[in-house]
């Protein structure tokens, strides 16, 4: 059976300018072409061409193509060769006086394939570096942004959703329960050197068991989780725990985290003035910012050392958060922004075995009457 | 199979008549019409990651669909989501076809679709995005343009400029480099052209007579800002 796939195409004056299919046959002394070899044997032409005819280069889109050109009787004829094994076949039977321009065609080829691949293996390792950089190094890029951050800008961001919060909640002014959270609070903050932050507390009447810090250093704490608190050194704890996470400006971290990579860039290269009206519209998002785990732990630890640096009872800390988890009567609001784990207590108590014995300073206030100003019930076991 | 282009010009249908068992592939939601013997299936052309590539990096639809006439010798009618001209080109095995990303409306069975990496220049600069269609094998092939569709014909070493955004399809036996339109720089994008791409021969060049992305723009314009 004779093949009749065509395998090459050939252009002249007189073809089609689409190219004329054609089949191509290496031969000893040369090429036999075939046009139209898929039709009848009548309608079929064959050519034979002599090597010495030939001159040869690399063509086609991508020069991947042996182009074959020689004059015929009607004009120059152009061959383009695609097919892999025929180009094997033909520069294997080729003379040599085209073995040298055939050798630069497929240096040529050579030389196109390996661009493309450096170029490719280039933009793929860039985008790999930048992702790796990115996974690896997004923390220390959010620390470089957070510190580019002003204590200023934090306060603003701040203050704008403490004061849209407080506008719709029953504050409470005066009375033992503000007296005996603004003394935690002076005999805390007395402890923190070089603060930046002017602490503002407010305490607000609603049963919700809740605290929660913004950043810029505006601080909530709900009567219900002072009723909730056995002792002042309970509710001193969480407050600890909230101060550290203003001082070590894990709000803000969490904004930029939020925010992404541009906005890490744009203050890392120094663009803050459009950050700010970003951070306004994140503002509402304040109120349900969720700390990472490592962040809770860091603000554990680091309010543990203040309360004992404010000879607090430190383990009134513990036991709180710890009854709190365990008594999950709905509500514990708190709990739901600070999930309270086993291995969270544990390190705590770790953390406070290692430190050494000190004597410790009671508060002023007596607690049971700070309770008892909140209509709640001097403390028995339920 | 027999083909033909219905109402030709801006708005046209194409009609292929497919005997028992021989089916067409082609850009999913381009079938019009069909008989009843026409079966339609979704097929990922060219495997799950084929079609994945295809869909991720070309810009193309993941799913094609088949049109099959496994009940009998039936018709289907096509057509393209954009107005535009159709031109049906019929693949010899030989003539190969890369085709911009919106280009393809449909082909025979015999037709194997490709999606092919650009060089680095071609793919920054050439519009089409670095990945691209390549057409080869054996059978019909319909494309589809925005606007009316131009044939160029090239000669061997024969050269002609063409806007990168007018492409729609070009054979492989050509090859083109990616320039400036003018000689500076500026000039070059305030003459609203940018980037040209230098065509030569031998082979086929098909373009189109409207500008996809400029003509979004100019729809933009008119389209209310919502707040």
């Amino acid at each position: 059976m004779v093949e009749s796939t065509p395998n090459a195409l050939c252009f002249s004056e007189e073809l089609p300018p689409s190219g004329a299919p054609c089949l191509v046959h290496v031969e000893d002394h040369g090429l036999t072409i075939t046009f139209f070899p898929d039709r009848d044997e009548a309608e079929r032409r064959s050519e034979s061409l002599r090597f010495s005819e030939l001159t040869v280069s690399a063509g086609g889109l991508d020069h991947d193509q042996l182009v074959a050109t020689w004059v015929g009787p009607t004009g120059q004829r152009t061959l383009y060769l695609k097919s892999p094994d025929v180009i094997r076949a033909f520069r294997q039977a080729a003379p040599d006086h085209l073995s040298q321009p055939l050798e630069r065609a497929a240096e040529q080829v050579r030389q196109v394939r390996q661009r493309h691949r450096m170029v490719w293996s280039l933009v793929g390792g860039a985008l790999l570096v930048v992702v790796l950089g990115l996974w690896f190094g997004s923390d220390v890029l959010v620390e470089l942004a957070v510190d580019r951050i002003p204590v200023e800008w934090e306060r603003k961001l701040g203050e704008s959703t403490y004061h849209d919060f407080l506008a719709h909640q029953d504050v409470m002014k005066e009375g033992p329960a503000v007296d005996a959270v603004n003394e935690m609070i002076h005999r805390l903050t007395g402890q923190i050197p070089e603060n930046p932050y002017t602490f503002e507390i407010t305490v607000v009447k609603s049963d919700v068991v809740n605290a929660f810090a913004l950043p810029g250093g505006y601080i909530v704490v709900f009567t219900g989780l002072m009723k909730k608190a056995e002792s002042g050194e309970e509710v001193a704890g969480v407050l600890a725990h909230e101060l550290n996470h203003v001082l070590q400006r894990h709000g803000l971290e969490r904004i930029i985290k939020q925010l992404g990579f541009v906005a890490v860039v744009s203050i890392v290269l120094g663009n803050p003035p459009g950050l700010g009206g970003v951070m306004k519209q994140l503002g509402v998002e304040l109120m349900t910012l969720k700390f990472g785990r490592a962040q809770e732990t860091e603000a554990d630890l680091t309010g543990l050392e203040l309360l004992y640096r404010a000879k607090i009872d430190p383990s009134g800390m513990i036991t709180f958060f710890q009854r709190l988890a365990e008594k999950d009567e709905g509500r514990v609001e708190w709990l739901s922004t600070h999930p309270m784990s086993n291995a969270r207590a544990e390190r705590l108590k770790t953390q406070l075995a290692e430190m050494p014995k000190q004597s410790l300073e009671p508060f002023t206030f007596e607690w049971t009457k700070v309770r008892a100003s909140q209509g709640a019930l001097p403390s028995t076991p339920p | 199979m027999k083909s033909e282009i219905l109402y030709p010009g801006a708005f046209p249908m194409v009609r292929v008549e497919l005997a028992e068992g021989e089916h067409i592939k082609a850009e999913s939601g381009a079938m019009v019409a069909c008989s009843p013997t026409i079966d339609i299936e979704s097929k990922m052309e060219g495997g799950f990651l084929g079609a994945l590539s295809r869909k991720f990096l070309t810009g193309e639809k993941f799913f094609f669909q088949t049109l099959r006439a496994s009940r009998g010798a039936g018709e289907v009618l096509l057509a393209p989501t954009v107005p535009g001209e159709v031109v049906v080109l019929d693949l010899d095995g030989v003539n190969e076809y890369m085709v911009q990303k919106d280009g393809f409306l449909a082909g025979a069975e015999g037709v194997v679709i490709d999606s092919q990496m650009q060089s680095m220049s071609r793919g920054l600069l050439g519009g089409e995005g670095f990945f691209i269609l390549k057409m080869s094998g054996k059978g019909m092939l319909a494309l589809n343009s925005f606007g009316a569709i131009h044939k160029i014909e090239l000669k061997p070493g024969q050269e002609y400029i063409v806007d990168n955004s007018h492409l729609v399809a070009w054979s492989t036996t050509t090859s083109y480099n990616i320039e400036k339109a003018t000689s500076g720089w500026v000039a070059s994008f305030t003459s609203g052209e940018g980037f040209v791409c230098r065509f030569r021969g031998p082979g086929l060049v098909y373009i189109q007579s409207r500008n996809p992305g400029s003509f979004g723009a100019w729809v933009r314009q008119f389209i209310p800002v919502s707040q």
